[in-house]
């Protein structure tokens, strides 16, 4: 289906099920309304067909461009339906395991994800392995025909609510750096997993520590060969700047939309404002790019690095301006609404933290775009 | 339009024609390769290829006039030279009074022959209109300023103006032509843009300083990396100005385009250190350039301040490049 077709269809149907799908009143645990809700978009969207587009028939799909899933999430997202984190993470986690995992995981696991069934979480990062992933020390070794899991992960997103999740694991000898890693698909109740989530600043409990101890995860679970883990995650990292990069800047088009609407005139700086929209429009018309280009098969890589630093210019800019411009509301309000532009406010400012840093992404685009050589 | 194999050999003229000439033998090579029926056959190849280029080697030539004139059909002839806002401003380059005595002050990119028109255009009567006056009838003053490479000429009348004959006067549209000059310098800054990149990369690996090349120091690789984001920032700002033509994106492009060329500049300057801030480096030929094209059009600080003035008094955004 072409994009065109597929958007005024998509459009007419979210407008005839508005009722059904528009977000009931907020009870006092907004991760647990978040997760239900997506769910339920999820589901009416599947079972209408409208949300299968864009994904392979292997996996449920109807077959199409991904560009088609660009413009649903940004359909979602511009009318509330959904919030971007949890409903993005299925545009990096669930292509990669469709890509390296074999067709009976496939086929059993992937469909209840997009289907609004399950929700998964991506245990990648570690205490002590943040920006150097290769570095990774929890481990799994062999016992029969399992593997056994010892050790912990961190920043874990959903992992409370998750049902499976997609582990990185060093198979290898401790010094194998990343040719010794590998990646297994997990169920979150296994025995010997235990899960703390951690409040962050913008007083959400998103992120977890997840511990493992003594897990044992049957052969078939690896996704991919053996050794094949760090493959896994180059080619996942960049669709957490593609799809779902696009999906956030339609977050903060829908956010900014609605600022410039309420904002008391005097306490906005014209210049700063027009700045931003501009920032906006730059990190949109290269993503849209790059939704055209993977759309047409292009292969992803580093630089999609600069999609992502364009993300975090835009978003600390933009928020920065909404908090100069509802500065009473965020810094004194205590209603739902300024609780709501506080917390924004404050999940902004990790956006040059998470998913790569800003640091990393640089780094990135140093060697690998720019050939300056390696650091040193 | 033109088929991707065209597009590459087109492409290549272009290239090697920019690299070649400027000035005067630039605009006679442009001639002899169509590139104005190009404009009028596939404008935004035409306008991406020769702007990008004419950046890279910061050459210049008359072709930002034959733009303007194309979109805003103010139709000047191959004998006409057209006035073009000063730098720093965005209005219509000439005032026309109630008796139809027009004033100018404007710029011109190449000098007008005493026999040569002079196209003005002026806002009339709630639309645009383009007047011809004999160059004869204008004062012409070369400038100079920061950018002596680049000709640039000062059209100027005297208090009391110069009579038009209004029944000549064809309609024109300023805001398109405006729009699109405003893609074209858009492209020019970021070609400018690239190669400060390039001499600020070149030099980073040849440089070596505590024995090794000055590209191994983080500070320097990301400073490299962030001007690589400025610089493909403001191609996909510009390439995306393409995509609705509306005047408000060829504004947020011409204004990304010329905040991230000064954010590049910046860069690529402290890179390039001392070397780069002699007359024996070719830096300070793309810092001069870039500096006068933000100018040109309307400056990113004006137009940027004009966009949030705007948004705040709509209360809308523009339309932000849809799938």
């Amino acid at each position: 289906m072409e994009l065109n077709e597929y958007r005024s269809g998509l459009d007419a149907w979210l407008d005839a099920n508005a009722g059904e799908l528009t977000p009931g009143e907020p009870s006092q645990a907004p991760l647990d309304d978040e997760v239900e809700q997506l769910s339920r978009v999820k589901k009416a969207l599947w079972e209408s067909g409208w949300g299968r587009f864009g994904w392979p028939e292997i996996a449920g799909g109807q077959g199409g461009s991904v560009v088609l899933r660009a413009y649903l999430g940004e359909a979602l997202m511009t009318r509330r339906l959904v919030s971007p984190n949890a409903y993005s993470m299925a545009e990096f986690l669930a292509p990669s395991v469709i890509s390296f995992a074999d067709d009976e995981l496939i086929t059993r696991f992937v469909p209840p994800f997009l289907r609004g069934d399950v929700l998964w979480c991506q245990g990648f990062s570690e205490p002590a392995t943040g920006s150097n992933l290769a570095s990774l020390q929890c481990r799994a070794s062999r016992s029969g025909a399992n593997w056994v899991v010892q050790g912990q992960k961190v920043w874990t997103s959903y992992a409370q609510l998750a049902e499976h999740g997609v582990l990185l694991a060093r198979t290898g000898s401790p010094d194998s750096r990343h040719e010794g890693i590998s990646a297994f698909f997990i169920d979150m109740d296994w025995p010997g997993i235990t899960i703390r989530p951690v409040r962050t600043m913008d007083g959400i409990e998103e992120f977890c520590e997840v511990f493992y101890e003594e897990v044992e995860i049957p052969a078939e679970r690896m996704i991919g060969r053996e050794g094949q883990g760090w493959e896994f995650a180059m080619s996942l990292l960049p669709l957490e700047r593609s799809t779902s990069l696009w999906h956030r800047g339609a977050y903060l088009r829908r956010e900014l939309v609605h600022f410039v609407e309420t904002v008391p005139e005097d306490l906005v700086a014209p210049a700063a404002l027009g700045q931003v929209v501009q920032q906006l429009f730059t990190l949109r018309a290269r993503s849209r790019a790059t939704q055209y280009r993977a759309g047409a098969g292009g292969v992803l890589g580093p630089e999609t690095s600069v999609d992502k630093l364009l993300l975090v210019e835009t978003e600390q800019a933009m928020f920065d301006v909404v908090l100069d411009g509802m500065a009473d509301g965020v810094v004194l309000g205590d209603d739902r609404e300024a609780e709501r532009w506080r917390s924004e406010f404050m999940y902004s400012r990790a956006s040059s933290i998470y998913g790569g840093s800003l640091e990393i992404q640089r780094n990135i685009l140093a060697q690998r775009v720019l050939g300056l050589g390696r650091d040193r | 339009m033109m088929d991707a194999t065209d597009r590459s050999l087109y492409a290549d003229a272009l290239r090697s024609a920019t690299s070649e000439h400027t000035g005067r033998p630039l605009d006679a090579v442009l001639a002899e390769l169509g590139w104005a029926e190009a404009l009028t056959d596939d404008p935004r190849a035409a306008v991406e290829f020769l702007f990008e280029n004419q950046g890279r080697v910061a050459h210049a030539s008359e072709a930002l006039a034959i733009v303007v004139d194309a979109a805003a059909g103010s139709c000047a002839g191959t004998g006409d030279v057209l006035a073009l806002p000063r730098p720093g401003h965005s209005g219509q380059p000439g005032t026309l009074d109630g008796d139809g005595r027009l004033s100018l002050r404007a710029v011109a990119l190449r000098e007008p022959a005493a026999d040569e028109q002079v196209v003005v255009i002026c806002a009339h009567d709630e639309s645009d209109v383009a007047v011809q006056v004999p160059a004869s009838a204008v004062r012409v003053r070369a400038l100079h300023g920061i950018d002596p490479d680049h000709e640039l000429f000062e059209l100027g009348t005297g208090p009391s103006g110069v009579e038009v004959d209004l029944a000549a006067a064809k309609l024109a549209d300023w805001t398109s032509g405006l729009a699109a000059g405003r893609r074209a310098v858009a492209h020019e800054l970021v070609g400018l843009s690239a190669t400060m990149l390039a001499l600020a990369r070149e030099h980073a690996l040849s440089r070596v300083q505590f024995g090794r090349p000055i590209s191994g120091f983080q500070a320097v690789r990301h400073r490299l990396a962030e001007t690589h984001v400025a610089v493909e920032g403001a191609r996909a700002a510009a390439d995306g100005a393409w995509d609705d033509c509306s005047p408000v994106s060829a504004s947020m492009a011409k204004a990304v385009a010329g905040r991230n060329a000064r954010v590049t500049m910046r860069h690529a300057q402290q890179v390039l250190a001392g070397m780069g801030f002699t007359y024996e480096h070719q830096f300070h030929r793309y810092l001069r350039r870039a500096l006068l094209l933000d100018e040109l059009l309307g400056s990113s600080r004006a137009l940027t301040y004009e966009l949030g003035v705007q948004i705040l008094r709509t209360r809308r955004l523009p339309e932000l490049l849809p799938l």
